[in-house]
C-alpha cells in the first residue's frame, strides 16, 4: 500500500456507500411489511364474509366486481409474493451487514497502521 | 455508584458508567432516533384511528333515505342526487377492495379497526415512555462524564 491515506479515504467511501445500500434495503424491507399487514387484515376480511357479499375492486377510478373466490386467490397471490420478497430482502441485510463488518475492521486495521507509521516518523525525526 | 440499566428488552444490560463520552452521545443520539420513528408512528396510527371515527358518524348519520347529495363527476363538476340505497354501504378494506356491507355490519368493521388501533396505540405508549426513559438515564450518565472531565481536564 503506496499511500495508506488515499486507502483509508477509499475505503471510507465504500463503507458510506454501503450505509447507504442498507438504509434503502431497510426501508423496502419496512414498506413490505405494511404491504403484507395490510393483504393479512384483507384475507383476514374475506374469510369473515358470506360467499355471496358483492366485492369489487378498485381499477384506476372504476369499481368492478370480482368473485369472492378470485378475489382470495389474488391476495392469497400477494401474500404470497410479499412473504417471498421479504426473505429474499432479508437475505439482502444480512449480506450488506456483513460486508460492512468486514469493511469496518479493515479499516480499523489501516487506522491503527497510519498512526503506528506516523508515531516512527516522529520517533525517526526526533 | 454502579447504575445499571436494561437498555431495551432485546439488549443484554450494559454499565452505562463504563461507557466513554463519545459513546454514549452515540447511544442517546439512536435513543433519539428512535423515539423520534416512534412519536412519528404514535401520531400517524392516531390519525388513521381519526379518520375510522370519522367514518363510524357518517354511517351512523349521513344515510337517511331521500337525502339530496351532489355528486363529484370530476373535481370541479358536480351533479345533484340522491342516496338509492342507505341500507348499504361499500366498505375499503384495503389494498383496492372494496366490499358491500350493511350500515350495521360496516359500523362493526370501522369498530373493529379503532379497537386494534387503541390496542396497538397503548402498547406503543409503553414502548415510548420506556424510551424515554432510557433517553433520561443516558443523559444524566453522560452529563455527570463531561462535568466530571471538565473538573479534571484531559485526565482518562
Amino acid at each position: 500500500m503506496a499511500n495508506p491515506q488515499q486507502a483509508l479515504q477509499r475505503m471510507t467511501e465504500e463503507f458510506t456507500t454501503l450505509q447507504k445500500e442498507l438504509s434503502s434495503v431497510v426501508e423496502a424491507r419496512q414498506t413490505l411489511e405494511s404491504q403484507l399487514q395490510e393483504n393479512r387484515s384483507v384475507q383476514k376480511e374475506f374469510s369473515g364474509l358470506d360467499d355471496d357479499a358483492n366485492i369489487f375492486k378498485l381499477i384506476g377510478p372504476v369499481l368492478v366486481k370480482q368473485d369472492k373466490s378470485e378475489a382470495i386467490m389474488a391476495v392469497g397471490g400477494r401474500l404470497e409474493f410479499i412473504e417471498a420478497e421479504i426473505t429474499r430482502t432479508e437475505e439482502k441485510i444480512k449480506n450488506i451487514q456483513e460486508k460492512q463488518e468486514k469493511k469496518k475492521i479493515e479499516i480499523m486495521q489501516l487506522q491503527n497502521m497510519v498512526v503506528q507509521q506516523q508515531q516512527q516518523q516522529a520517533q525517526v525525526a526526533a | 455508584m454502579a447504575s445499571k440499566e436494561s437498555k431495551g428488552p432485546q439488549s443484554q444490560q450494559i454499565d452505562l458508567n463504563t461507557l466513554s463520552v463519545d459513546n454514549l452521545s452515540a447511544v442517546k443520539k439512536q435513543l433519539d432516533e428512535e423515539l423520534e420513528h416512534l412519536t412519528q408512528s404514535f401520531q400517524k396510527l392516531r390519525q388513521a384511528q381519526n379518520k375510522f371515527k370519522e367514518c363510524i358518524n357518517t354511517v351512523k348519520t349521513g344515510l337517511r333515505p331521500g337525502k339530496t347529495i351532489l355528486v363529484p363527476l370530476t373535481n370541479s363538476l358536480y351533479v345533484p342526487g340522491t342516496l338509492a340505497d342507505t341500507e348499504n354501504v361499500l366498505v375499503d378494506i384495503g389494498t383496492g377492495y372494496y366490499v358491500e356491507k350493511s350500515a350495521a355490519d360496516a359500523e362493526k368493521f370501522y369498530n373493529g379497526k379503532v379497537e386494534n388501533l387503541t390496542k396497538n396505540l397503548t402498547d406503543l405508549e409503553k414502548i415510548v415512555s420506556q424510551k424515554s426513559q432510557n433517553v433520561r438515564v443516558v443523559e444524566d450518565v453522560l452529563r455527570q462524564k463531561v462535568m466530571s472531565s471538565s473538573a479534571q481536564p484531559q485526565e482518562a
